[in-house]
């Protein structure tokens, strides 16, 4: 297995568990007044997934020098390490350390300090990725690294919801979890679309030309688009249909509700996925 | 409306015009795909943007890929290493360097060394 495979599947399951992490502490600090016998499970979930992500960070920064060199021998290469380490790439993996541990640290305990602790963690965690990457390099990083941040806080608030949501349609009485889900909703419709307006903008200020769609990057960029239509019609059933079932009591409202919650989760991971290997791989230029 | 948003999307494509791409190989000795008659003296590289080298192999086919340098410890636009003396086949130069946004990039430039040529460099 070569190591740039490695490096991309690192790079990932990191993606997942780091937008978990950040999107539970915003779970949290946005419903955690509502939340009784889902409250510890929910911050366990926060906890465990910063951990699983700093576990995955380090990792990844050591395969940086062996991307380097190409071959695994490179991550006993110190000069390699070195040099990795004093990159933007060596950069950015410290300051997500830093917000993750402020995370791992923070989340289980249920104190307005620790929670200012836990946001300024994943706030950390999504500036990270304004100092690297093709935005980073690009004349117009001052449109660029705002629409980035706005399209990785909004990633996080949604799939960072989905399992806390499960936790919470499971372990909470039927009221906690219908004002669960109809805020979750109410504010969800307001912000989801900032994904799509602030990645097109990216796409338009990033890709060269309309021909570069063709490009790996490009079509990479559209599996990525034609997930989050499907998810926005998973989305819609969950507000118009679902959750008004459930407030009602409707039978079986609940179970398709979870099944609902779980394919977004599953898709948005495919998304996260693709991101990974557009991001890391390849260029928006030909 | 229709007018208004696709003049929005030109201009927006204008600016885009000027942003940085991945760094490439702009030029090289040997040129890619190229059927070489007389060995250069050195392997030369010519990237679109300073870059830090990090490996650069020279492989036979198949075979076992040979270090080339000595590389350079900063950043650099163009790197001239020597040229080993080899036979006649298809040869690959690999290289992979950090670029200035954090990414690392790999390349290889494909070439295929003359019977004649090889002979000319051992005499």
């Amino acid at each position: 297995m070569s190591v740039d495979l490695v490096s991309v599947v690192v790079r990932a399951l990191g993606f997942i568990a780091m937008f978990q992490a950040a999107g539970t502490v915003v779970f949290v600090a946005l419903f955690g007044q509502f939340l009784s016998a889902a409250d510890a499970p929910v911050r366990r979930l926060g906890h465990r997934s910063a951990l699983l992500a700093i576990a995955l960070v380090v990792l990844y920064q050591l395969l940086g020098a062996a991307r380097m060199t190409g071959e695994f021998s490179g991550l006993a290469d110190l000069d390699m390490q070195l040099l990795s380490l004093s990159s933007n790439v060596g950069v950015a993996n410290g300051l997500r350390l830093f917000g993750l541990l402020l995370i791992a640290g923070a989340v289980t305990r249920n104190h307005p300090g620790w929670m200012i602790a836990t946001v300024t963690g994943a706030s950390l965690v999504a500036a990270s990725y304004a100092i690297t990457g093709h935005t980073a390099g690009d004349p117009q990083r001052w449109l660029l690294a705002p629409l980035l941040l706005i399209h990785l806080w909004v990633v996080a608030f949604w799939f960072g919801s989905l399992w806390p949501l499960l936790l919470v349609s499971e372990q909470e009485t039927t009221p906690v979890t219908t004002a669960v889900i109809e805020r979750f909703s109410a504010l969800a419709t307001w912000l989801v679309p900032g994904i799509a307006v602030a990645g097109v903008l990216m796409a338009i200020a990033l890709l060269p030309d309309i021909k570069a769609l063709f490009l790996p990057y490009g079509q990479l960029l559209l599996v990525k688009a034609a997930g989050f239509a499907v998810l926005l019609g998973l989305a819609a059933l969950n507000k118009w249909r679902l959750g008004p079932a459930i407030a009602l009591g409707e039978g079986g409202a609940l179970r398709s509700f979870r099944r609902s919650v779980l394919l977004e989760y599953t898709l948005i991971c495919g998304v996260l996925i693709a991101t990974a290997v557009m991001t890391g791989y390849f260029s928006p230029e030909p | 409306m229709k007018r208004y948003l696709s003049l929005i999307a030109m201009a927006l494509f204008a600016v885009a015009g000027a942003a940085h791409g991945h760094t490439r190989v702009q030029k090289s000795e040997p040129a890619n795909n190229s059927t070489i008659t007389q060995l250069p003296k050195n392997v030369v590289l010519a990237f679109s943007a300073a870059v830090q080298l990090t490996a650069l192999t020279l492989q036979k086919g198949d075979g076992k890929a040979q270090d080339l340098g000595p590389l350079p410890k900063a950043a650099v636009k163009e790197i001239s290493v020597p040229m080993p003396a080899v036979g006649a086949g298809n040869y690959i130069i690999k290289w992979r360097a950090a670029g200035d946004d954090g990414h690392v990039m790999s390349g290889k430039v494909l070439f295929t060394v003359a019977a004649g040529a090889a002979a000319s460099k051992a005499q």
